[in-house]
């Protein structure tokens, strides 16, 4: 069996439609489809069971028997023995079709039937009707139904949902066993569920089948399952402890006011003329090209930037070059950048990394408090690492070093939170693994937020002032 | 020419000068930059150390400009372009000394005569004079107008790297010292401490010193065990595996980058653990090395502490300086010839730990080098603290050039005084392993002795252990290093 998608899409009833498919599942291969509520997953899985109209592209090698158990399915069936209920009409009570009837319908092997009843101690139901049971016994008999029909290709959504602990543990070492002699493609939504046997993992978001790893691809899949987490936690950003630099801020006070700013190296000036407020509340989108100035500009507001000291500069209520130091500064901002990462050579702790992020140091040197390591580990349960908290952070995945600077600049809820191109560098996955990051600190925190990027693709809801830079700094334009 | 200091004291005061070093703690330092705020801060001097420091004292809140001399400015030498580029105020000795509270002499030390010549007369009333390396005061015997408070603040590290671990939020160990014939208003500690603050040396262990202990011990450390010892090292290391037809652009890399990996071990653990890096029957093979390194090597070692002590040997560069550097530019450029220099580092991959397996030798020097240079410095009067950073806490340093650039960058990164200490023990050193290295095989340096069997003998192993970590350097150096953890705060 090889079944292959090539630039399918579906419509299912204009509820739904699925996108540009293009996937293959080979005979040895067992699948997890995964993906947040309503990205198509169970969609995608129903197309395979004949529920979708094909408009355009193909698929091929759908096998003839396939067994499909999902909600909508069990959904579909009591529908149908709520339809049958003529109880009204003849004035008699009416039982609905019986269990055993249920699971003989069709072609079902009458001995792997008994045999499944048997496993999982439901012989007690065969004579009941199936209307009357409950959702979860209502689940099993399904399940029992479709392995016992011989499919060879079986389709379990969200197979485990509802199920208590010994139940599970019994259909998994079931479907171990029938993982041998059947194909098996699962929509699971909690991927701490996800069988051994499982070869390949897809992710659907909006209608498409965003990413297909293999699961021996281990760095893959465990950015995938991250991704999921990120996108399906209902965890919020954690609060900021009592340290937080907000109450020192004058709150009338725009946070930056940068005024006739020019830097220049030997006699090449980089930036001439150029002024800027940055008032709170007002997120900012900063692009142009390169070198024109754009890191300059927020090197000088962050202080990193030595013609800070010759240029007219307020930030956070200092005028610069009064005798402030740069950590008094610094105590206002988050910072991430591709720079950051590649001075970030420290092999300290995950947890060390956020917690350094109350310092503005790069590695810790302080000791934290109980009140910092509390919320560093809400920050890496957010982001699905907390089972690696002790690990070394140079030995962590480019992406993951990304997200986890992220998480540092934003532990102190900065007033200023600037992203200086924080998807630069990043593939498909750490992207949205990225953005589906910044997406809930924007939601959830009162920083005002200062971002650098040039892809649209990669545009942040909330954002809306704008400021682009030309290679001649005088052009700058700002727009609202 | 000059009046050596150090031999103006009595032997009692020359050791108790010698005798001082503590680590200070950082409760120490809670008044911060206070006693240096408002105060103008001139650095004369934009090279590495003195633009790094700046940069530094200024994002530490402090008033910091610079002044050059007249040519530099005019010139828009390299010097003027570091100061106006990073936003300073740039003058004339002329325009800005007299306006200073704290002038910093940032200049390298054969520059320091003159300089503080010149500047001298033009310093405010009961101004401070900060000095990084006390050669000027020790060796040359400076004196310095009574009023003037004289203080010493040397950071341990190039100065990038002052800059770098300051950016990171931390520091770099620093050492201060007070000179006690110039502190008029009982003033220069806190200015001493408040600079080390403002450069962030505070935040990785800071060591109240005398600029007699500093000089001397400085010197030993700098010619012998971390450019000396790592110079011959590399060379006869390199001969013996061309000799032994190893591939030479694998020696190379094995010696450019070796140094570098089996001296991490050394800051970690000590001598111990960069030794316990090694199988048991390589240990106690490098471990015999060492043993009889010591012997042959122990009487260059007297021989430059005695030098360094009785100012022979800071006589002997001023000669050289007052001749053009005409044998520190002659060596210079011999260095730069030597096969090792010249065979680049080939396209292999070496592991880490085939660093430590196939360069048995090469620890074997670093541990006899760093003993030696110990046992000497304390043998002489220096206390334990300040022997133990001038020896086994550096050599990774300037390890860590060697891996950049080889000698070349080694030799351009430490000072001309350390340049010059360091070629003088090669030309020493060179012969006087010459009869050790013919017994010399590729089982210790290139090939690694690759046993069938790890047996030892259990009473030797025993033995070669306690030796190992009964050694005065491994005591001193589990309490500081215990300190720098402390500091690092690896929560």
């Amino acid at each position: 069996m090889e079944i292959e998608f090539i630039n399918s899409c579906f419509d299912f009833d204009q509820r739904f439609e699925l996108k540009h498919i293009d996937w293959q599942v080979e005979s040895n291969q067992h699948w997890v489809i995964t993906g947040a509520n309503g990205s198509g997953k169970s969609a995608l899985v129903a197309t395979l069971a004949g529920y979708a109209d094909l408009l355009s592209g193909e698929l091929k090698g759908v096998p003839k028997k396939v067994a499909l158990v999902s909600f909508e399915a069990q959904a579909e069936l009591i529908d149908r023995e709520r339809k049958k209920d003529d109880a009204d009409i003849l004035d008699v009570v009416s039982e609905g079709t019986a269990v055993k009837d249920i699971l003989a319908e069709g072609d079902t092997d009458a001995v792997i039937v008994k045999q499944l009843l048997g496993k999982f101690e439901l012989e007690y139901l065969l004579e009941r009707a199936f209307r009357a049971l409950s959702t979860g016994e209502t689940r099993k008999i399904l399940l029992i139904h479709a392995i016992a029909s011989s499919p060879e290709l079986l389709i379990l959504d969200e197979p485990f949902d509802g199920l208590d602990a010994s139940t599970l543990k019994l259909l998994q070492g079931f479907l171990l066993e029938l993982s041998e002699s059947i194909n098996m493609i699962m929509v699971l939504n909690r991927c701490d569920e996800m069988p051994d046997f499982i070869s390949h993992i897809g992710y659907m978001n909006a209608g498409h089948l965003l990413h297909k790893v293999a699961r021996a691809d281990t760095l893959a899949s465990r950015e995938l399952l991250q991704l999921l987490h990120l996108k399906t936690t209902d965890l919020d950003i954690p609060a900021t402890d009592n340290s937080s630099a907000n109450t020192l801020l004058e709150s009338d006070k725009p946070l930056v006011i940068l005024t006739d700013i020019c830097v220049k190296y030997d006699q090449l000036k980089i930036i001439e003329h150029f002024n800027w407020r940055i008032e709170k509340g007002c997120h900012w989108q900063l692009s142009g090209p390169n070198g024109s100035g754009k890191t300059a500009i927020l090197s000088l507001i962050t202080g990193d930037h030595p013609q800070c000291y010759s240029n007219d500069i307020f930030v956070f209520g200092f005028q610069r070059g009064n005798g402030e130091s740069i950590w008094q500064i610094k105590q206002f901002i988050g910072y991430v950048s591709t720079a950051l990462q590649w001075e970030y050579r420290v092999g300290t702790s995950l947890r060390n990394v956020i917690v350094s992020g109350f310092y503005d140091s790069i590695g810790l040197y302080t000791k934290a408090t109980d009140s910092q390591k509390s919320i560093a580990n809400q920050w890496l349960a957010l982001l699905g690492m907390e089972s690696r908290a002790d690990e070394s952070f140079n030995k962590l995945s480019f992406g993951d070093q990304r997200l986890l600077l992220i998480a540092r600049a934003m532990v102190k809820h900065p007033p200023l939170l600037i992203l200086d191109e924080p998807c630069l560098g990043l593939d498909d996955i750490n992207r949205q693994l990225v953005l589906a990051l910044i997406e809930k600190i924007c939601k959830g925190g009162q920083s005002t937020v200062l971002y650098v990027n040039h892809h649209s693709e990669d545009a942040i809801a909330g954002i809306d002032l704008y400021m682009e830079i030309d290679k001649n700094p005088l052009n700058a334009t700002q727009q609202d | 020419m000059s009046n050596n200091y150090f031999n103006t004291l009595t032997l009692r005061d020359q050791l108790e000068q010698l005798g001082k070093c503590r680590f200070m703690h950082l409760p120490e330092f809670t008044e911060g930059v206070d006693a240096l705020k408002g105060k103008k801060i001139v650095v004369i001097g934009c090279g590495a150390q003195g633009l790094n420091q700046g940069l530094n004292l200024r994002d530490s809140g402090l008033d910091v400009s610079y002044t050059l001399r007249q040519a530099a400015i005019d010139d828009k030498r390299q010097s003027w372009k570091n100061a106006t580029e990073n936003g300073f105020t740039v003058g004339t000795y002329k325009e800005l000394i007299p306006t200073a509270d704290v002038v910093l002499n940032l200049t390298p030390d054969k520059q320091h005569t003159p300089v503080v010549n010149e500047i001298m007369p033009m310093m405010k009333q009961g101004a401070c004079l900060s000095y990084s390396h006390g050669f000027n005061i020790v060796e040359e015997g400076m004196k310095i107008r009574e009023d003037l408070t004289v203080i010493m603040v040397a950071p341990k590290c190039p100065g990038t790297e002052v800059r770098a671990e300051y950016v990171r939020g931390f520091g770099v160990p620093t050492l201060i010292a007070v000179h006690e014939d110039n502190d008029p208003q009982g003033q220069g500690l806190a200015l001493a401490k408040a600079y080390a603050v403002g450069t962030g040396g505070h935040k990785a262990g800071v060591l109240m010193s005398s600029f007699v202990a500093e000089v001397k011990s400085d010197l030993m450390g700098e010619q012998t065990i971390l450019c000396g010892m790592l110079q011959t090292g590399s060379l006869l290391c390199f001969d013996k595996m061309i000799e032994k037809s190893i591939d030479s652009g694998y020696a190379s890399k094995l010696i450019q980058y070796g140094w570098e990996v089996v001296t991490e071990a050394l800051k970690y653990g000590g001598v111990t653990n960069m030794l316990d890096r090694l199988s048991n029957p390589d240990k106690i093979k490098a471990f015999d090395l060492a043993e009889e390194l010591k012997v042959i090597m122990r009487p260059l070692y007297n021989k430059h502490q005695d030098d360094i002590m009785n100012g022979k040997f800071s006589s002997g560069m001023m000669a050289d300086w007052a001749n053009d550097d005409q044998k520190l530019l002659g060596w210079r450029a011999e260095t730069a010839e030597t096969a090792f220099e010249k065979t680049p580092a080939g396209d292999v991959e070496i592991s880490e730990q085939e660093f430590f397996d196939h360069g048995i030798l090469m620890v074997a020097m670093v541990k006899a080098g760093v003993e030696l240079a110990f046992e000497t410095m304390t043998a002489a009067g220096i206390i334990a603290e300040s022997a133990y950073y001038e020896s086994l806490h550096e050599t990774p340093l300037i390890a860590n050039t060697i891996a950049r650039k080889k000698l070349y960058e080694m030799n351009a990164t430490i000072s001309d005084t350390a340049e010059y200490g360091c070629y003088l023990y090669n030309h020493a050193c060179l012969p006087l392993l010459q009869n050790f290295m013919k017994t010399i095989d590729t089982d210790v340096i290139g090939k690694g002795t690759s046993l069938e069997d790890n047996g030892v003998d259990n009473a030797r192993l025993i033995e070669v252990n306690a030796a190992l970590r009964s050694h005065p350097v491994e005591h001193i150096g589990g309490v500081l290093r215990g300190y720098m953890s402390d500091m690092k705060a690896i929560v």
